[in-house]
């Protein structure tokens, strides 16, 4: 894949690149601010970019502000943003247009570095990744909460690994369940929770996201 | 008729206010008479006939003084509800250390006695507030004493013009006595307005005050300060530094079993992996607890919205504009708000949570309600102090009403300069 990497510390970029070119990909720019970002971004067109929230000029949310502009400008750019910290409010500003294509994680989810490589490619082909982190504190937050007190256990699991953006085969690996299972507690758990279910994996996940993020 | 009595209850009701205000007013020019009286009675050439009057008119007109402001404050404060603020200094605490000696934050006193009747001394002789009470003595006589005596001096000449045949002095005696009817009910009450005007704490006094409360604010923002500081590093001590020396130690020994032992290596690889995982997410709370990462982006608002996304009530964050201040004052608005949702979960046993922040010409003020079970108390030592404290150093006030089964509503405000 041909892949843009903004990040403004040079030894995070230097191993980002390394990593990425180790699995057989591109990158065919590097930004180091916000404004270069956002020029990368719109000139490269890359199938994927790896974004960072914090850059300089102003060291705030440069980075987050790039990506949303770019992806403005040409929506469903698909964009993955990589911070140290992740916060349910930047979670929801970049799920708000609802077209996908958006990955959003805790820098050291790169430690595992197959599957980084696998929700960047998810990312790419316009599905979602978010981090277990984000996915917990819009399960947890007051609103959601009420509403997701019908859900069992296994169904709640289920609810968050789906919304993390794994497919029905992916969630059965990690719980070690059949596929079979799986379409079981997804058919339930969208019927109590009155969202249409999709075959589409893409949108079903989006549409999980949507109903989390609607305060 | 009943007007007729109204009136009548008035006039006496004024007569004997007018005579108190004269007798309190007129006590110190009362000394001095005195002295005048012993000097002319000891007569001149005895070098006592001046030394003594003097001696006594200094020392009774400064011990006159103090008394003499009181009563007025309190008659004022009884009879027209006006409560005039006094503005002498406190004392501060004395405490004894470890040698057993008392420091009373002028000197060191064997014992406790000691050094409360020295504090006492120097604290009542320093205070700027005598200069007021002096200047009081001397303007109050010529003004609300002189006013006040005319419904007595009326009465004085009615009992004296009267008693006399000759029809001129009865004339003199009736005009008095009519002064004193009509001025009775309103004689005394010019001693509001002076007392007002003399008594309040002047500009050198509240400049005093406003010192003494600075340094006890300099001293509370330096000593939380330092136990801050202290905090960080013992965390950063005993968390991050402590993982990355160990992750270093695997990765080491990794690097040293590589030929021999692959798989031993790769698990200790897997686990210097978790390692790094782990202290990463330490210094993350950390940074959190110091400076939260979106109040850092975009401000208090969004900080605060953010705060209330990640709390588990159900919280509405109404806010009316993008506002910015400085650093400071938002983070300890930020910690604040974060304090009072903590307790609505913890304490209150809330479910729903309202924030609002708006902002006038002059101040900021927040609001944090919940419907939790009130009955919130404030502890010298706990969460709420420590706010009050927070903002204090911003001049910014906390309300806590908080009856008992809720809801609690709490509200900070902090002035602001007019945009």
């Amino acid at each position: 894949m041909r892949i843009v990497v903004a990040e403004d510390l040079y030894l995070l970029r230097d191993g980002m690149v390394r990593l990425l070119e180790a699995y057989g990909h591109q990158v065919v720019a590097t930004a180091t601010t916000g404004t270069e970002t956002l020029q990368a971004l719109l000139r490269h067109r890359p199938d994927v970019a790896v974004v960072d929230v914090r850059m300089p000029p102003t060291q705030s949310d440069e980075g987050l502000r790039a990506a949303l502009a770019a992806r403005r400008e040409l929506p469903g750019l698909p964009v993955l943003i990589l911070s140290q910290y992740v916060e349910q409010l930047y979670a929801r500003e970049l799920l708000a247009d609802g077209s996908g294509g958006i990955g959003y994680f805790l820098k050291d989810s790169v430690f595992d570095a197959d599957q980084f490589i696998d929700a960047l490619e998810r990312v790419a082909a316009g599905g979602t990744a978010m981090d277990p982190a984000v996915i917990a504190k819009l399960l947890s937050s007051g609103s959601s909460n009420r509403r997701l007190e019908q859900l069992t256990e296994r169904e709640r699991s289920v609810l968050s690994l789906m919304a993390e953006g794994l497919s029905n085969h992916a969630i059965g690996q990690r719980l070690f369940l059949s596929d079979g299972a799986i379409s079981k507690y997804t058919t339930s758990m969208f019927g109590k929770l009155g969202i249409t279910d999709d075959d589409n994996n893409n949108r079903r996940v989006l549409a999980v996201l949507a109903y989390l993020n609607n305060p | 008729m009943r007007h007729l009595g109204s009136w009548l209850a008035r006039v006496g009701v004024g007569f004997v206010r007018a005579c108190v205000v004269t007798v309190v007013s007129l006590l110190v020019p009362a000394v001095w008479a005195a002295a005048v009286a012993l000097g002319i009675w000891w007569g001149a050439g005895n070098p006592w006939s001046w030394v003594a009057p003097f001696v006594l008119v200094c020392v009774g007109t400064l011990a006159l003084s103090r008394p003499v402001c009181r009563m007025v404050r309190f008659l004022v404060a009884r009879w027209t509800a006006t409560v005039i603020p006094s503005g002498y200094r406190q004392t501060p605490q004395v405490t004894q250390l470890s040698t057993g000696y008392w420091w009373n934050g002028f000197s060191y006193e064997r014992t406790s006695r000691d050094a409360l009747l020295d504090q006492r001394w120097r604290v009542r002789w320093q205070d700027p507030a005598n200069w007021r009470d002096l200047r009081f003595t001397a303007v109050a006589p010529l003004t609300a004493g002189v006013v006040a005596s005319l419904p007595p001096a009326g009465v004085a000449a009615a009992a004296l013009g009267l008693s006399q045949p000759a029809p001129s002095a009865r004339l003199v005696g009736a005009f008095g006595l009519v002064v004193a009817f009509v001025s009775a009910p309103y004689a005394w009450r010019f001693v509001e307005p002076v007392a007002v005007r003399f008594l309040r704490p002047t500009p050198a006094m509240a400049l005093a005050d406003r010192v003494d409360e600075l340094t006890a604010q300099r001293a509370d923002a330096t000593v939380a300060q330092a136990a801050e500081i202290r905090r960080i590093e013992r965390d950063l001590h005993d968390g991050a530094q402590a993982r990355l020396v160990s992750l270093g130690l695997s990765l080491a020994t990794a690097e040293k079993l590589m030929e021999t032992d692959p798989v031993q290596a790769r698990a200790l690889m897997r686990e210097a992996r978790a390692g790094a995982t782990a202290s990463l997410t330490e210094l993350r709370d950390l940074v959190r607890g110091i400076n939260p990462p979106v109040l850092n982006d975009r401000g208090l608002v969004d900080a605060v919205r953010a705060l209330a996304l990640d709390s588990p009530l159900e919280a509405d964050v109404s806010a009316d504009l993008r506002l910015r201040l400085d650093p400071p004052i938002e983070s300890a608005l930020y910690f604040g708000v974060a304090e009072l949702l903590t307790n609505a979960v913890k304490h209150a046993q809330a479910t729903r949570a309202r924030i609002s922040i708006s902002r006038d010409t002059t101040t900021i003020v927040i609001d944090v309600e919940d419907d939790g079970r009130g009955g919130a108390r404030e502890r010298a030592d706990g969460g709420l102090a420590g706010l009050r404290r927070r903002l204090a150093v911003f001049d910014g006030t906390v309300e806590i009403t908080s009856p008992a089964g809720g809801p609690t509503l709490v509200r900070m405000m902090v002035p602001c300069e007019s945009l």
